[in-house]
């Protein structure tokens, strides 16, 4: 065996310990932007060990699989911390309870917490801010939060107060008066 | 000691250089603590690890057209890598998926505390 064999085989060696670090980390991990970081470390290893298969055998088949790799390779990531960052906080607190009550019915020990403890305390934000961050997605959020339903047009008018008051705003859904409508139509 | 001999002795450095990159990564993964921290573990196949790969089977091939093309993945990975690290941190900021303890100073959070106390800058949704 030459020297290159050996590093060959040792390289091979490294980088299957690597992915198998990723696959833990994969399996393990609290939170889905640690995932995505670590299916990205899989997708670069791989096309690492092409790299090392196309050195030791001289050959050049995969190369192309390497270029876009690198082309299209943050594709993914760019997409699912999108969707995180604009994720409702209520829901983590959903799941956050979920996985209490599931961890208390299996007596398993509890498990790394997705969003580590902070020093700024459970609940306060330090910039003031939200979770719903996002400049091209919160007016819709705000606007949703808002209740507001667009006036379609006068025929619609008469039905309007019975649609737009729904169950989650009591005091607007106690005063659905007749006659209320017939304001908007003078 | 004949050119080949150096040659592929360098390749094979450079070879075990690149997996000892994917292999800190791996470790860096597993053991850091929070998400930035992983992060800057993950980079290292990405920019270091790749690089020496690169070099290490260009320089096997013994042949410059195929250089220009291992080194242009090589620079597509530098320009696409920061744009998901960016993505990715700026998400994992914003959602707290970050140990503040651990952190020596967080100049990020004065400048967003600022800015958002300003008019005309983008307002950040109130979420009461």
């Amino acid at each position: 065996m030459t020297l290159l064999d050996y590093s060959y085989w040792i390289t091979q060696f490294l980088l299957a310990l690597g992915v198998l670090c990723a696959v833990y980390r994969v399996y393990k991990g609290p939170s889905v932007l640690d995932r995505v970081i670590s299916v990205d470390v899989i997708l670069i290893i791989v096309g690492s060990v092409m790299l090392v298969e196309m050195a030791y055998n001289g050959s050049t088949d995969y190369i192309l699989f390497v270029v876009v790799t690198a082309v299209i390779g943050f594709l993914g990531a760019v997409a699912i911390a999108r969707y995180v960052a604009v994720r409702q906080p209520d829901s983590e607190d959903r799941v956050r309870r979920a996985e209490e009550q599931a961890t208390a019915i299996t007596g398993e020990p509890a498990p790394e917490p997705e969003i580590p403890g902070s020093a700024w305390g459970s609940g306060a934000y330090p910039h003031g801010g939200t979770l719903l961050e996002d400049e091209s997605t919160s007016w819709f959020a705000a606007l949703a939060r808002s209740g507001f339903v667009p006036k379609r047009n006068k025929h619609d008018d008469v039905s309007e107060p019975r649609t737009d008051n729904t169950p989650d705003d009591p005091e607007d859904g106690s005063g659905p008066q007749p006659g209320s409508g017939g304001t908007h139509d003078s | 000691m004949t050119l080949d001999t150096v040659l592929d002795g360098t390749a094979a450095i450079f070879m075990v250089v690149g997996g000892l990159m994917s292999l800190a990564a791996g470790i860096g993964l597993v053991r850091f603590p929070d998400l930035h921290s992983r992060m800057h573990a993950a980079t290292k196949p990405q920019v270091l690890g790749l690089l020496m790969l690169v070099l290490s089977a260009a320089i096997m091939w013994r042949s410059w057209s195929w250089v220009a093309i291992a080194l242009l993945a090589w620079g597509l990975m530098i320009l696409t890598a920061p744009v998901s690290a960016h993505v990715v941190g700026r998400a994992g900021y914003r959602t707290k998926h970050m140990r503040a303890d651990l952190l020596a100073d967080d100049e990020l959070a004065t400048a967003v505390d600022r800015l958002s106390r300003q008019r005309g800058v983008r307002r950040e949704v109130k979420d009461d």
